[in-house]
C-alpha cells in the first residue's frame, strides 16, 4: 500500500464526511438547527456562569450553549460544528496513531452525534439542554484531547511513562470530572485502554503473568475512579440526584413514564467507540482492499442510518418555519408555507396561518382556501404526545392579545425545559403589550447580554421608550388591538390553546372592525350558529355598506337554507353572485353523489376539487372542529 | 485608597487605625480631582438613598447605569473619617470587613455617600445621601423560597438561606434531589419556632408528599392528612414555647386572567383551622365553620393568642361550587380574628374582630404579631389571599391599643408587597415586594423604629448589585432566623424517601 493513496485517502474520508455531514445538517434541517439554537440559552452574565458551574459538566454546558448560538445562522452553526468534527477526527488520529486507510472509522462518533442532532423530533420542544448541539461534540473532543498520551513524549524512561500513565487515569477524572462530566471519566476509560494497548506485549518485560498484573492493575485503578470520583465530588451537591453522578451529562430521554432508548443510541456510541481508538493504532496498511471494503460499508452504514433516523415529517418542519414567519411578521411566507402542505396539517399550523390571515385582514375571506384537514403531530417512535401547549402556546397567545396565557405557558415552560431566547423574547413582548415597562427593561437588559439578539434587543428597545409606537408596528399592532379589545375573563385553558382562544372570541362582542372580523371567524369555526349571528349582527353595525366578507356570505346562506337557522332576514344582505352559484352548485353536486349511493367519505374527497375552498364543504366533510 | 479626613472616629484609635490599615491594603480609588457639582442625590442601584440598616447587614453594593466610571465616597456624617469604593460596570463594591468596622463605628448614627460618576471623559459629584444605621440588629439569617415565577410547575424549586451579615447563601432542601419527570415536587410553608431552627417545619406535596418537622433537632416526615381535614395541614405557625404547630386546611384553586396584568387569583373554595401536636402526633380542630374560610393561622409570642384571618362566604346549594365562587372571587374578602388559647386545658375561647378589612371593602391576610403583643402587621390588597398578585397590595400594621393602622406609605409602593412579619426584636419589618419589575419578588426590609414609625425599606444586599436585575427567580415568603438550619439537605433528602408517619389521633372541637 503507497503512502501517497493513504494521504488522498485520509483527504477523501474528510471531504466526505464533511460533505455528508453539511447535507444533513445545513440541507434537510437548517431549520431543525436554527430552532435548537433558538431554544438554547446563553448570556455573558456571572449569573448564567455560576448556574451552569454548579453541576458536572458546567463547562461544557457553558461553552456548548455559547457555540450553540451560532445557529442562529444555520450556516455558520454547521460549519463551526464540522469543523469541531474535523478537528476531532486529526486529533485522534493523530493521538491513537491510526493509518490512513483505516481513519473512516475514526468519524463513527460523530456520525453519532451528527444523528444525535437530526433524529429529535418533537422532542426539540422539551430538551432541557440549552446547549445540546455542541454539548456532546465539545466533550468528546475533550475527552480525546485530554487522553493523548503526552507521557510518551517526555523524556524519562519506559516505567515511568507507564507510571505517569496509570496515575493520569485518577487525576484526569478528577480535575476534569466537574468541567466535564462524564466525558472526563471517558477520558480515564480511553487513558486506560490506551496504556494497556501500549503495554509491551513481548520483551524483556513480558509474561503473561505480567500483563495479567499489569491489566489488573490499571483495572482497579479504573474502576475505582469511576466510583469514587463521581460520588466524592458530587457528596455535597443538592442539584441532583444522588442515582445521577456517574452518568451526569449523559443524555437521557426520558418524560416521566417514557423512555426512548433510541434517542439514546448517539450518545451510547459517542461513549463507547472512542475507546475502542487506542487498539484502532495496532491496524496496519497492508490489506487496502480488506481496509477500503470495511471503509465503504462503513460509509454506507453511517448513510443509511442518517437517513433513515433522520426526521423528515413535512408538517415538523413547516410548524418551525411558520413559527419563525409568525414571529418575524411574515405573513406571506407563512400563508405560502401553509399552501404548499399536501396532506393533512397539524393544528398549531391552522392557528399559525389564521394569525398571519388576521394580519392581513384575510381571515373570514379566504381561510377556507386551506387545507383545514388535521391530524396529530407525528413523533419519534410514537414516544411523546405533544400538544400546541406544549410546543409555541405562548407566540400563538401573545398574537391573538392573550399574553397572560401567554406568559403562563412561557413561564412553564422555563420551569421545566429552561429559559431560552425564544422564551425571553416572547416574555419581553407579551410585557410590552402589557405595560409592564420595568419587567420588558428587565429581558431586554438579558437579551442585551447575548450574542446574536443583542440587536433585537436594540430594536424593541424603542418600544420601552415609546409605547405608542407599538400600536404602528407590525408586530404589536395585531396583538395590542386584541389585548385590547378582548374581553377580561378569569379561567385557565387546561391545556387547549385553541379552544380557549375560539371559545373566548366568539362571544366577544368589539367595535374595532379588525378584531371583530376575529370574533367572526371564531364563531364560523366553532360552528356556533348563535355566536355567529351576533357576530354577523356586529359586523353589519360596524361596517354599514362593507359587503361581508366571502365565508360569512356562504356560511349566511348554508346556516339559513341548510341548516335551517330561524329567524333571519338574509333580504338585506348584498351576496356576491359567484358566491350564491357556487353555494347552489355544492348542494346540487353533493345530491346528486348522495343519490349515487356514495358514503361520506366518497363524497367529501369528490367535492373537494371544485368546492375544497369553501365554508359548506369544510362544515360538512370536516365535521368537528379538532383542537389539540 | 483615599481617607479624605484624619480626625479620629469616636469608636477609637483601633478602628481608625484599623480602616486606614486596611484601605492602605486594598485597592480604594482615587476621588476625582474636578468634577462638576450636581444639585440631585444618585440614581442608584438598588435604591439605598436615605434608607435605615441595621448595624450587622452586608455591605450594600450599588450600581449607577450608563456611566463609564463611579467612586463612592462614604464617611460619617460628622465628617470624622471617609473611605472611597469603585468596581467595574458602574459598581460600587464595598469591602466587607471595612464595612463591618464602618458599621460598628457609626451604630445609631448616618453614614454620609457621595456618588462620583465618570462618563465620556467627564467626572460629576453627586449630592451627599445618607444611610442611617439603626442601633438594633436583624436576625442574621433569612429563609425563602427560590422559583421562577411560575404557576403550576415545580420543577425548580428550593429552600435556601442566606446569611444576612454577608453574602453567603447555602440550600436547606432543593427538589432536584429527588424530583423525576415533569411534575416536579413542590416544597412549600417552611417556618421556625421563635426564630431558631431546631423546631421547624416545611411541606412537600405532589412527589414524596409529606411535612417535614424538625422537632428539638430531630428529624420527622408526617402526613399531616387526616379524614375529619378537607386538606393536608398548609399554612403554619409554630406555638412560641410548645411543640404545638397552627395550620389552615384549605382547597386551593388558582385561576388566570385574560387581561388583568395581576395575571392569577388564587382562591380558597374551603378552609378550617388546626393544630397539631408534635410530640403526641395528634390533630385538634379549631375552627370548621363551613362558612368561614380561615386561614393563616399565627401565634402571638406569648403563646396565648392565636391570629388568623377569614373570608365569610355562603355557597348558594350549601356545596362547595368552584363555579360560584370563581364568577364571585372579588367578593372574597378577609378581616383579621383573634381567638384566646388555654394551653393548660388546650382549648381555644372564640373569635374576636380585630380588624375589618371587609367594612373598608379590603382583604387583610397573613397577619404576624410584634413580640410585644401590641402590633400586628399584615397584608391587604383588594380581595383574596395572595396579595403578591395584587397591584394595589400593601403592608399595614395595626395598632392594637388604639386600634387604628400606622402610616406604612413609607414601606408600600405601586406595585404588590406581601408576606411581612416581625425581626425577633421586632425592630424590623421583613417583607416581599415586587416594586423592581412587577414580576419577579424580592425580599425587601424596612426599620420599625420605638415610636411605632416605618422607615425607607432596602432590598435584600446582593455582592454583585445588579445580581436581582438579572435573576429569572423570585425569592418568596422570606422567614428571619436567629440561626442557620442545622439539617443537610441529604438528612431531608432521606427522610423524604420514607413512608411519612400517620397522624395517631384526632381530637374534634368542643
Amino acid at each position: 500500500m503507497g503512502t501517497s493513496v493513504g494521504k488522498i485517502l485520509k483527504y477523501a474520508y474528510c471531504l466526505a464526511f464533511i460533505v455528508l455531514a453539511w447535507f444533513f445538517l445545513y440541507v434537510r434541517n437548517a431549520d431543525t438547527m436554527f430552532f435548537l439554537q433558538d431554544r438554547g440559552w446563553w448570556n455573558s452574565t456571572s449569573l448564567f456562569w455560576n448556574d451552569c458551574m454548579t453541576v458536572p459538566g458546567g463547562l461544557l454546558a457553558w461553552t456548548g450553549a455559547y457555540l450553540t448560538q451560532f445557529f442562529y445562522y444555520p450556516a455558520l452553526g454547521s460549519s463551526l460544528l464540522i469543523g469541531l468534527w474535523i478537528l476531532t477526527f486529526w486529533l485522534a488520529k493523530w493521538s491513537f496513531r491510526i493509518v490512513d486507510e483505516w481513519s473512516f472509522l475514526l468519524f463513527v462518533p460523530m456520525a453519532a452525534l451528527l444523528c444525535s442532532d437530526i433524529q429529535l423530533g418533537y422532542w426539540v420542544y422539551i430538551l432541557k439542554d440549552v446547549d445540546y448541539v455542541f454539548y456532546h461534540p465539545l466533550g468528546l473532543f475533550a475527552a480525546l484531547l485530554l487522553s493523548v498520551p503526552f507521557w510518551t513524549y517526555l523524556p524519562v524512561g519506559e516505567k515511568i511513562q507507564q507510571r505517569i500513565a496509570l496515575a493520569w487515569i485518577p487525576i484526569v477524572a478528577a480535575l476534569f470530572y466537574y468541567p466535564l462530566g462524564v466525558y472526563a471519566l471517558l477520558a480515564a476509560v480511553i487513558v486506560a485502554v490506551q496504556t494497556l494497548s501500549n503495554s509491551p506485549v513481548k520483551g524483556r518485560n513480558s509474561g503473561q503473568k505480567a500483563s495479567l498484573l499489569r491489566g489488573g492493575l490499571v483495572g482497579s485503578v479504573l474502576l475505582l475512579t469511576l466510583w469514587l470520583v463521581p460520588l466524592l465530588e458530587t457528596a455535597g451537591t443538592t442539584l441532583m440526584r444522588p442515582d445521577q453522578p456517574w452518568m451526569y451529562g449523559f443524555r437521557r430521554f426520558e418524560l416521566d413514564a417514557l423512555h426512548d432508548i433510541s434517542l439514546e443510541i448517539p450518545f451510547y456510541l459517542v461513549l463507547i467507540v472512542p475507546v475502542i481508538f487506542p487498539l484502532l493504532g495496532r491496524l496496519k496498511a497492508q490489506r487496502l482492499l480488506l481496509s477500503q471494503s470495511i471503509m465503504v460499508i462503513t460509509a454506507v452504514a453511517m448513510y443509511y442510518c442518517l437517513s433513515a433516523r433522520d426526521f423528515t415529517d413535512y408538517n415538523f418542519h413547516a410548524e418551525m418555519r411558520m413559527q419563525r414567519g409568525v414571529e418575524e411578521c411574515r405573513w406571506n411566507d407563512v400563508l405560502r408555507e401553509a399552501a404548499k402542505v399536501k396532506g393533512p396539517v397539524t393544528r398549531e399550523m391552522v392557528m399559525l396561518r389564521d394569525i398571519a390571515l388576521i394580519n392581513r385582514g384575510e381571515l373570514c375571506s379566504k381561510r377556507y382556501a386551506y387545507n383545514n384537514e388535521s391530524v396529530q403531530p407525528t413523533t419519534v417512535s410514537d414516544s411523546i404526545h405533544l400538544r400546541i401547549c406544549d410546543q409555541a402556546a405562548d407566540l400563538i397567545y401573545f398574537n391573538f392579545g392573550e399574553t397572560v396565557f401567554a406568559i403562563r405557558r412561557a413561564i412553564e415552560r422555563c420551569m421545566h425545559y429552561g429559559y431560552s431566547y425564544y422564551t425571553m423574547r416572547m416574555l419581553t413582548q407579551c410585557a410590552l403589550v402589557n405595560g409592564e415597562m420595568d419587567n420588558a427593561r428587565k429581558y431586554l437588559r438579558i437579551l442585551g447580554r447575548t450574542t446574536f439578539q443583542k440587536k433585537w434587543a436594540e430594536k424593541i428597545q424603542c418600544f420601552v421608550d415609546d409605547e405608542r409606537l407599538m400600536a404602528e408596528s407590525e408586530l404589536f399592532r395585531m396583538p395590542l388591538k386584541l389585548y385590547n379589545e378582548g374581553s377580561e375573563l378569569v379561567g385557565t385553558d387546561d391545556k387547549y390553546v385553541e379552544l380557549t382562544i375560539l371559545k373566548k372570541w366568539m362571544y366577544t362582542i368589539t367595535n374595532d372592525s379588525e378584531a371583530q372580523e376575529v370574533a367572526l371567524g371564531c364563531a364560523m369555526m366553532m360552528r356556533d350558529q348563535k355566536c355567529f349571528w351576533s357576530q354577523v349582527q356586529q359586523y353589519y353595525n360596524i361596517n354599514q355598506g362593507k359587503p361581508f366578507p366571502t365565508h360569512v356570505q356562504e356560511a349566511m346562506l348554508f346556516f339559513v337554507y341548510e341548516l335551517k337557522f330561524p329567524g333571519v332576514n338574509l333580504s338585506y344582505v348584498k351576496f356576491d353572485d359567484r358566491v350564491v352559484e357556487r353555494y347552489k352548485a355544492f348542494f346540487n353536486r353533493l345530491n346528486q353523489y348522495s343519490g349515487k349511493g356514495m358514503n361520506e367519505k366518497q363524497i367529501g374527497s369528490a367535492l373537494r376539487p371544485e368546492f375544497g375552498d369553501t365554508y359548506m364543504w369544510d362544515y360538512c366533510v370536516l365535521r368537528e372542529v379538532q383542537t389539540n | 485608597m483615599n481617607v479624605i479626613k484624619t480626625t479620629p472616629p469616636k469608636g477609637g484609635w483601633g478602628v481608625f487605625f484599623l480602616l486606614i490599615l486596611l484601605a492602605a491594603c486594598s485597592g480604594h480609588p482615587s476621588l476625582p480631582s474636578s468634577y462638576t457639582q450636581m444639585n440631585t442625590e444618585p440614581s442608584i442601584w438598588p435604591d439605598y438613598v436615605g434608607v435605615t440598616i441595621p448595624p450587622n447587614i452586608a455591605p450594600l453594593n450599588f450600581l449607577v447605569d450608563s456611566v463609564d466610571d463611579v467612586v463612592a465616597e462614604i464617611s460619617m456624617v460628622n465628617g470624622q473619617w471617609s473611605m472611597t469604593y469603585g468596581g467595574k460596570g458602574g459598581r460600587v463594591q464595598i469591602d466587607e470587613s471595612e464595612w463591618h468596622e464602618m458599621l460598628a463605628s457609626a451604630r445609631g448614627k448616618s453614614l454620609s455617600v457621595t456618588v462620583y460618576t465618570k462618563k465620556d471623559g467627564k467626572w460629576r459629584a453627586y449630592k451627599p445621601f445618607n444611610i442611617n444605621i439603626a442601633a438594633e440588629e436583624i436576625d442574621p439569617f433569612v429563609s425563602y423560597r427560590v422559583l421562577p415565577p411560575t404557576f403550576v410547575g415545580f420543577d425548580e424549586l428550593s429552600i435556601r438561606q442566606r446569611n444576612l451579615t454577608n453574602y453567603d447563601e447555602t440550600i436547606i432542601y432543593n427538589n432536584n434531589q429527588i424530583t423525576e419527570g415533569i411534575e416536579g415536587q413542590c416544597i412549600n410553608c417552611h417556618s421556625y419556632q421563635n426564630y431558631s431552627t431546631d423546631n421547624m417545619m416545611f411541606h412537600m406535596r405532589l412527589q414524596h408528599p409529606g411535612t417535614m418537622i424538625v422537632s428539638d433537632g430531630e428529624l420527622i416526615f408526617v402526613n399531616l392528612k387526616t379524614d375529619e381535614m378537607i386538606s393536608p395541614a398548609a399554612y403554619n405557625s409554630w406555638h412560641p414555647s410548645l411543640p404545638i404547630i397552627a395550620f389552615s386546611t384549605d382547597h386551593t384553586m388558582q385561576s388566570f386572567h385574560t387581561r388583568e396584568i395581576t395575571k392569577v387569583e388564587v382562591m380558597e373554595s374551603a378552609s378550617d383551622l388546626i393544630i397539631y401536636d408534635v410530640k403526641n402526633n395528634r390533630v385538634q380542630t379549631v375552627l370548621s365553620d363551613s362558612a368561614e374560610f380561615e386561614l393563616f393561622p399565627s401565634w402571638s409570642p406569648d403563646g396565648k393568642w392565636l391570629y388568623y384571618c377569614s373570608a365569610h362566604y355562603e355557597y348558594r346549594d350549601k356545596y362547595e361550587d368552584t363555579e360560584e365562587l370563581l364568577a364571585k372571587y372579588k367578593t372574597l374578602q378577609y378581616n383579621l380574628y383573634r381567638i384566646s388559647f388555654d394551653s393548660g386545658t388546650m382549648t381555644f375561647g372564640e373569635p374576636e374582630l380585630i380588624y375589618d378589612a371587609v367594612g373598608k371593602n379590603r382583604s387583610a391576610v397573613q397577619p404576624r404579631v410584634s413580640r410585644d403583643g401590641r402590633y400586628v402587621v399584615f397584608a391587604e390588597g383588594p380581595w383574596g389571599l395572595f396579595h403578591i398578585w395584587h397591584i394595589s397590595a400593601d403592608i399595614q400594621i395595626l395598632d392594637l391599643q388604639t386600634g387604628e393602622l400606622l402610616d406604612a406609605s413609607a414601606i408600600n409602593s405601586s406595585l404588590p408587597e406581601s408576606y411581612p412579619s416581625f425581626s425577633s426584636n421586632e425592630r424590623w419589618i421583613l417583607f416581599e415586594s415586587r416594586r423592581d419589575d412587577g414580576n419577579y419578588t424580592r425580599t425587601y426590609f424596612a426599620y420599625f423604629d420605638r415610636e411605632g414609625r416605618l422607615h425607607k425599606p432596602f432590598q435584600v444586599p446582593a455582592e454583585d448589585p445588579e445580581f436581582f436585575r438579572l435573576y429569572l427567580r423570585s425569592w418568596s415568603r422570606p422567614e428571619l432566623m436567629k440561626e442557620p438550619v442545622h439539617i443537610t439537605p441529604r438528612q431531608f433528602y432521606e427522610k423524604a424517601l420514607t413512608e411519612p408517619v400517620k397522624v395517631a389521633g384526632v381530637s374534634l372541637s368542643e
